[in-house]
Protein backbone atom coordinates (compact mmCIF):
# COMPACT_ATOMS: atom_id res chain seq x y z
CA UNK A 1 0.00 0.00 0.00
CA UNK A 2 2.68 2.19 0.89
CA UNK A 3 3.93 1.63 -2.80
CA UNK A 4 0.54 2.76 -3.66
CA UNK A 5 -0.10 6.06 -1.48
CA UNK A 6 3.75 6.87 -2.99
CA UNK A 7 2.07 7.62 -6.24
CA UNK A 8 -0.98 9.42 -5.53
CA UNK A 9 1.44 12.87 -4.77
CA UNK A 10 1.88 12.92 -9.04
CA UNK A 11 -2.34 13.48 -9.37
CA UNK A 12 -2.79 15.85 -6.22
CA UNK A 13 -3.60 19.54 -8.03
CA UNK A 14 -4.08 17.87 -11.55
CA UNK A 15 -6.46 19.27 -13.84
CA UNK A 16 -9.06 15.60 -13.11
CA UNK A 17 -9.90 15.41 -17.14
CA UNK A 18 -10.72 18.56 -20.07
CA UNK A 19 -13.51 20.98 -18.96
CA UNK A 20 -17.03 19.21 -19.29
CA UNK A 21 -19.01 21.73 -21.81
CA UNK A 22 -22.82 21.02 -20.95
CA UNK A 23 -24.68 19.33 -23.61
CA UNK A 24 -27.40 22.23 -23.90
CA UNK A 25 -28.01 25.40 -21.93
CA UNK A 26 -30.34 25.33 -18.81
CA UNK A 27 -33.51 24.83 -19.36
CA UNK A 28 -37.04 24.17 -18.08
CA UNK A 29 -38.10 20.97 -19.45
CA UNK A 30 -34.37 19.22 -17.86
CA UNK A 31 -35.57 21.54 -14.58
CA UNK A 32 -39.64 20.18 -14.53
CA UNK A 33 -38.62 16.77 -14.85
CA UNK A 34 -36.34 16.87 -11.80
CA UNK A 35 -38.19 18.99 -10.02
CA UNK A 36 -41.39 16.21 -10.22
CA UNK A 37 -38.80 13.32 -9.34
CA UNK A 38 -38.12 15.41 -5.74
CA UNK A 39 -41.99 15.95 -5.87
CA UNK A 40 -40.66 19.75 -5.09
CA UNK A 41 -43.46 21.91 -5.34
CA UNK A 42 -41.67 24.95 -5.20
CA UNK A 43 -43.04 27.24 -7.70
CA UNK A 44 -39.96 28.94 -8.78
CA UNK A 45 -39.05 26.29 -10.68
CA UNK A 46 -41.80 25.83 -13.14
CA UNK A 47 -43.92 29.39 -13.22
CA UNK A 48 -42.31 32.39 -13.85
CA UNK A 49 -44.37 34.82 -12.54
CA UNK A 50 -44.28 33.00 -9.07
CA UNK A 51 -40.11 33.54 -9.84
CA UNK A 52 -40.72 37.19 -10.32
CA UNK A 53 -42.88 37.78 -7.35
CA UNK A 54 -39.88 36.44 -5.70
CA UNK A 55 -37.63 38.61 -7.08
CA UNK A 56 -35.83 36.62 -10.19
CA UNK A 57 -36.26 37.92 -13.64
CA UNK A 58 -37.90 34.40 -14.40
CA UNK A 59 -37.69 31.00 -13.59
CA UNK A 60 -34.84 29.31 -12.07
CA UNK A 61 -33.01 25.98 -11.72
CA UNK A 62 -32.62 24.10 -8.21
CA UNK A 63 -29.24 24.35 -6.68
CA UNK A 64 -28.70 20.72 -6.53
CA UNK A 65 -28.81 20.69 -9.62
CA UNK A 66 -26.03 22.60 -11.14
CA UNK A 67 -24.36 18.68 -11.56
CA UNK A 68 -26.97 17.47 -13.98
CA UNK A 69 -25.97 19.58 -16.63
CA UNK A 70 -22.46 18.83 -16.86
CA UNK A 71 -23.65 14.74 -16.98
CA UNK A 72 -21.67 13.22 -20.03
CA UNK A 73 -25.25 11.87 -21.47
CA UNK A 74 -26.37 8.18 -21.75
CA UNK A 75 -24.47 7.20 -24.76
CA UNK A 76 -20.88 8.73 -23.48
CA UNK A 77 -21.59 6.42 -20.21
CA UNK A 78 -22.16 3.66 -22.78
CA UNK A 79 -18.42 4.29 -24.04
CA UNK A 80 -16.96 5.24 -21.07
CA UNK A 81 -18.21 1.81 -19.91
CA UNK A 82 -16.66 0.01 -22.67
CA UNK A 83 -13.65 1.50 -21.91
CA UNK A 84 -13.35 0.33 -19.02
CA UNK A 85 -14.12 -3.26 -19.52
CA UNK A 86 -11.40 -3.18 -22.24
CA UNK A 87 -8.99 -1.84 -20.36
CA UNK A 88 -8.75 1.48 -22.40
CA UNK A 89 -7.57 4.44 -20.27
CA UNK A 90 -8.06 8.04 -21.77
CA UNK A 91 -5.00 10.23 -21.12
CA UNK A 92 -6.32 12.58 -18.36
CA UNK A 93 -4.99 12.48 -14.46
CA UNK A 94 -8.65 11.40 -13.51
CA UNK A 95 -8.62 8.51 -15.33
CA UNK A 96 -5.57 7.37 -15.01
CA UNK A 97 -6.04 7.22 -11.08
CA UNK A 98 -8.63 5.62 -11.24
CA UNK A 99 -7.33 2.42 -12.84
CA UNK A 100 -4.24 2.88 -10.83
CA UNK A 101 -6.56 2.42 -7.78
CA UNK A 102 -8.63 -0.27 -9.81
CA UNK A 103 -5.56 -2.38 -10.27
CA UNK A 104 -5.53 -2.72 -6.66
CA UNK A 105 -8.86 -3.57 -5.99
CA UNK A 106 -10.02 -0.56 -5.52
CA UNK A 107 -12.98 -0.73 -7.82
CA UNK A 108 -16.10 0.70 -5.86
CA UNK A 109 -17.17 3.65 -5.24
CA UNK A 110 -19.43 6.00 -2.91
CA UNK A 111 -19.47 9.84 -2.56
CA UNK A 112 -19.46 10.57 0.89
CA UNK A 113 -19.74 14.70 0.79
CA UNK A 114 -20.65 17.40 -1.06
CA UNK A 115 -19.78 20.95 -0.60
CA UNK A 116 -21.52 23.68 -2.38
CA UNK A 117 -21.16 27.53 -3.22
CA UNK A 118 -23.79 29.04 -4.71
CA UNK A 119 -22.59 32.50 -6.00
CA UNK A 120 -25.83 33.05 -8.13
CA UNK A 121 -29.00 31.38 -9.13
CA UNK A 122 -28.76 29.90 -12.54
CA UNK A 123 -31.87 30.08 -15.49
CA UNK A 124 -32.71 28.90 -18.39
CA UNK A 125 -30.07 30.02 -21.10
CA UNK A 126 -27.13 29.55 -18.85
CA UNK A 127 -24.76 27.12 -20.51
CA UNK A 128 -22.56 25.42 -17.77
CA UNK A 129 -18.98 24.69 -18.18
CA UNK A 130 -16.99 22.72 -15.25
CA UNK A 131 -13.83 22.70 -14.32
CA UNK A 132 -12.30 19.61 -12.26
CA UNK A 133 -9.27 19.37 -10.04
CA UNK A 134 -7.79 16.94 -8.10
CA UNK A 135 -7.51 18.52 -4.55
CA UNK A 136 -6.76 15.75 -2.52
CA UNK A 137 -6.04 11.65 -1.95
CA UNK A 138 -6.21 10.47 1.35
CA UNK A 139 -3.96 7.36 2.50
CA UNK A 140 -5.72 3.60 2.62
CA UNK A 141 -7.61 4.06 5.28
CA UNK A 142 -10.14 0.71 6.57
CA UNK A 143 -13.93 1.89 5.99
CA UNK A 144 -16.77 0.08 6.79
CA UNK A 145 -17.12 -0.65 3.33
CA UNK A 146 -13.80 -2.03 3.32
CA UNK A 147 -9.77 -0.77 2.17
CA UNK A 148 -9.89 2.32 0.68
CA UNK A 149 -9.03 6.20 -0.26
CA UNK A 150 -10.97 9.14 -0.05
CA UNK A 151 -10.57 11.70 -3.31
CA UNK A 152 -11.13 15.04 -3.18
CA UNK A 153 -12.43 16.86 -6.26
CA UNK A 154 -12.92 20.34 -7.18
CA UNK A 155 -15.34 21.01 -9.05
CA UNK A 156 -15.73 24.88 -10.28
CA UNK A 157 -18.69 25.82 -12.42
CA UNK A 158 -19.15 28.39 -14.87
CA UNK A 159 -20.87 30.02 -17.83
CA UNK A 160 -20.53 30.82 -20.91
CA UNK A 161 -18.81 34.47 -20.10
CA UNK A 162 -16.77 32.71 -17.32
CA UNK A 163 -18.74 33.97 -14.39
CA UNK A 164 -18.06 31.44 -11.38
CA UNK A 165 -21.76 29.70 -10.72
CA UNK A 166 -21.02 27.01 -8.06
CA UNK A 167 -17.79 26.22 -6.47
CA UNK A 168 -17.98 22.46 -5.11
CA UNK A 169 -15.81 19.88 -3.24
CA UNK A 170 -16.89 16.77 -4.07
CA UNK A 171 -15.33 13.31 -1.99
CA UNK A 172 -15.79 10.19 -2.70
CA UNK A 173 -14.15 7.11 -1.26
CA UNK A 174 -12.71 4.35 -3.66
CA UNK A 175 -12.90 1.37 -2.29
CA UNK A 176 -11.79 -2.71 -2.28
CA UNK A 177 -15.22 -4.67 -1.68
CA UNK A 178 -13.55 -7.93 -0.97
CA UNK A 179 -12.09 -6.13 2.03
CA UNK A 180 -15.19 -5.64 3.70
CA UNK A 181 -15.52 -7.02 7.64
CA UNK A 182 -18.63 -7.57 9.64
CA UNK A 183 -19.53 -4.57 11.21
CA UNK A 184 -20.45 -5.61 14.92
CA UNK B 1 -48.78 25.06 3.82
CA UNK B 2 -47.42 27.86 5.68
CA UNK B 3 -43.92 28.71 5.52
CA UNK B 4 -41.38 30.15 8.02
CA UNK B 5 -39.92 33.52 7.30
CA UNK B 6 -35.97 33.11 7.02
CA UNK B 7 -36.05 36.86 8.79
CA UNK B 8 -36.54 36.73 12.66
CA UNK B 9 -35.01 33.42 12.96
CA UNK B 10 -33.06 32.62 16.23
CA UNK B 11 -30.28 30.10 17.22
CA UNK B 12 -32.51 27.02 18.40
CA UNK B 13 -35.55 27.33 16.36
CA UNK B 14 -36.76 23.79 14.88
CA UNK B 15 -38.27 22.99 11.88
CA UNK B 16 -41.01 21.06 11.15
CA UNK B 17 -40.27 17.48 10.39
CA UNK B 18 -41.29 15.76 6.57
CA UNK B 19 -41.20 12.37 6.49
CA UNK B 20 -40.33 11.21 2.70
CA UNK B 21 -41.49 7.60 2.00
CA UNK B 22 -38.68 6.38 -0.54
CA UNK B 23 -39.64 3.21 -2.69
CA UNK B 24 -37.75 1.68 -5.99
CA UNK B 25 -39.04 4.18 -8.10
CA UNK B 26 -38.03 7.09 -6.25
CA UNK B 27 -34.60 6.59 -6.09
CA UNK B 28 -34.25 5.48 -9.81
CA UNK B 29 -36.52 8.49 -11.19
CA UNK B 30 -34.33 10.86 -8.90
CA UNK B 31 -31.27 9.14 -10.43
CA UNK B 32 -32.00 9.53 -14.32
CA UNK B 33 -33.66 13.29 -13.70
CA UNK B 34 -29.86 13.85 -12.81
CA UNK B 35 -28.52 12.32 -15.71
CA UNK B 36 -26.62 9.48 -13.49
CA UNK B 37 -26.85 6.19 -14.97
CA UNK B 38 -24.19 4.48 -12.35
CA UNK B 39 -25.54 0.95 -11.88
CA UNK B 40 -25.75 1.37 -8.24
CA UNK B 41 -28.89 3.57 -8.77
CA UNK B 42 -31.18 0.76 -10.87
CA UNK B 43 -29.70 -2.04 -10.79
CA UNK B 44 -29.79 -4.70 -7.61
CA UNK B 45 -27.48 -7.32 -9.04
CA UNK B 46 -24.57 -5.03 -10.20
CA UNK B 47 -25.23 -3.10 -6.47
CA UNK B 48 -24.56 -7.13 -4.38
CA UNK B 49 -21.61 -6.82 -6.55
CA UNK B 50 -20.30 -3.85 -6.09
CA UNK B 51 -20.96 -4.88 -2.32
CA UNK B 52 -23.77 -3.32 -1.43
CA UNK B 53 -27.44 -4.85 -0.08
CA UNK B 54 -29.86 -2.83 -2.78
CA UNK B 55 -29.57 0.25 -5.20
CA UNK B 56 -29.08 3.23 -3.08
CA UNK B 57 -29.90 6.88 -3.15
CA UNK B 58 -27.21 9.33 -5.34
CA UNK B 59 -25.83 12.08 -3.18
CA UNK B 60 -27.10 14.49 -6.00
CA UNK B 61 -30.72 13.06 -5.00
CA UNK B 62 -29.75 13.48 -1.62
CA UNK B 63 -29.03 17.04 -2.19
CA UNK B 64 -32.16 17.62 -4.45
CA UNK B 65 -34.13 16.27 -1.22
CA UNK B 66 -32.20 18.41 1.06
CA UNK B 67 -33.28 21.76 -1.33
CA UNK B 68 -37.05 20.37 -1.47
CA UNK B 69 -37.17 20.08 2.41
CA UNK B 70 -35.65 23.89 3.45
CA UNK B 71 -38.02 25.56 0.68
CA UNK B 72 -41.01 23.35 1.97
CA UNK B 73 -39.95 24.66 5.08
CA UNK B 74 -39.01 28.41 3.88
CA UNK B 75 -40.86 29.10 1.19
CA UNK B 76 -40.09 30.43 -2.55
CA UNK B 77 -38.27 33.28 -1.55
CA UNK B 78 -35.42 30.94 -0.03
CA UNK B 79 -31.77 31.53 -1.94
CA UNK B 80 -29.03 29.32 -1.25
CA UNK B 81 -26.29 30.15 -0.61
CA UNK B 82 -23.89 26.87 0.53
CA UNK B 83 -25.02 23.84 1.13
CA UNK B 84 -22.47 21.41 3.00
CA UNK B 85 -23.37 17.32 3.15
CA UNK B 86 -21.85 14.60 5.09
CA UNK B 87 -23.81 11.28 3.85
CA UNK B 88 -23.60 8.33 6.50
CA UNK B 89 -26.16 4.91 6.00
CA UNK B 90 -27.51 4.59 2.44
CA UNK B 91 -31.21 5.40 1.77
CA UNK B 92 -32.53 1.96 0.64
CA UNK B 93 -35.98 0.77 -1.44
CA UNK B 94 -38.48 0.73 1.44
CA UNK B 95 -36.33 2.98 3.84
CA UNK B 96 -38.70 6.66 4.85
CA UNK B 97 -36.23 9.67 5.12
CA UNK B 98 -37.16 11.83 8.04
CA UNK B 99 -35.62 15.38 7.88
CA UNK B 100 -35.44 17.84 10.58
CA UNK B 101 -33.47 21.26 11.54
CA UNK B 102 -32.71 23.70 13.54
CA UNK B 103 -31.26 27.16 12.93
CA UNK B 104 -27.52 26.86 14.12
CA UNK B 105 -26.61 30.54 13.34
CA UNK B 106 -28.28 34.22 12.40
CA UNK B 107 -25.75 36.93 10.46
CA UNK B 108 -27.43 39.72 9.06
CA UNK B 109 -30.49 37.82 6.50
CA UNK B 110 -28.00 34.80 6.28
CA UNK B 111 -29.46 32.01 8.29
CA UNK B 112 -27.67 28.86 8.88
CA UNK B 113 -29.55 25.63 9.28
CA UNK B 114 -27.95 22.24 10.59
CA UNK B 115 -30.72 19.78 8.54
CA UNK B 116 -30.61 15.88 9.47
CA UNK B 117 -32.50 13.22 7.45
CA UNK B 118 -32.67 10.10 9.41
CA UNK B 119 -33.98 6.61 8.36
CA UNK B 120 -34.39 3.11 10.38
CA UNK B 121 -30.73 3.06 10.32
CA UNK B 122 -29.80 6.41 11.48
CA UNK B 123 -28.65 9.68 9.68
CA UNK B 124 -28.54 9.11 6.27
CA UNK B 125 -27.34 13.10 5.24
CA UNK B 126 -26.13 15.88 7.68
CA UNK B 127 -25.70 19.06 6.18
CA UNK B 128 -25.04 22.76 7.00
CA UNK B 129 -27.19 24.70 5.30
CA UNK B 130 -26.98 28.58 4.84
CA UNK B 131 -29.94 30.46 3.16
CA UNK B 132 -30.79 34.32 2.47
CA UNK B 133 -34.10 35.95 1.02
CA UNK B 134 -34.30 36.55 -2.22
CA UNK B 135 -33.52 40.18 -3.47
CA UNK B 136 -37.37 41.30 -4.00
CA UNK B 137 -37.90 39.43 -0.29
CA UNK B 138 -34.97 41.60 0.78
CA UNK B 139 -36.35 44.89 -0.23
Amino acid sequence: MKELEAQFEQFVGQVAEPPRVARYAVNEAMIRNWVEAHDDLNPVYVDAEAARATGRSGVICPPAMVTTWVMQGYRRWRAVQRQQQTGVVEDHAYFRLLALLAEHGFTSVVATSQEQEYLRELQPGDHVTCHFTIESISPVKRTGLGLGCFITLNKRYEDQHGELLVDERFVMLRFDPRTQEDVA
Amino acid sequence: MSTLDIRGRAVGDTLPELALPLDRTTIVAAAIASQDFEDVHHDPSKANDRGTPDIFMSINSTNGFLDRYVTDVFGPTTRFKKVSLRLGVPNFPGDTMTFSGEVTQVAGDDVTLKVVGRNARGAHVTATVTITPSQEAAK
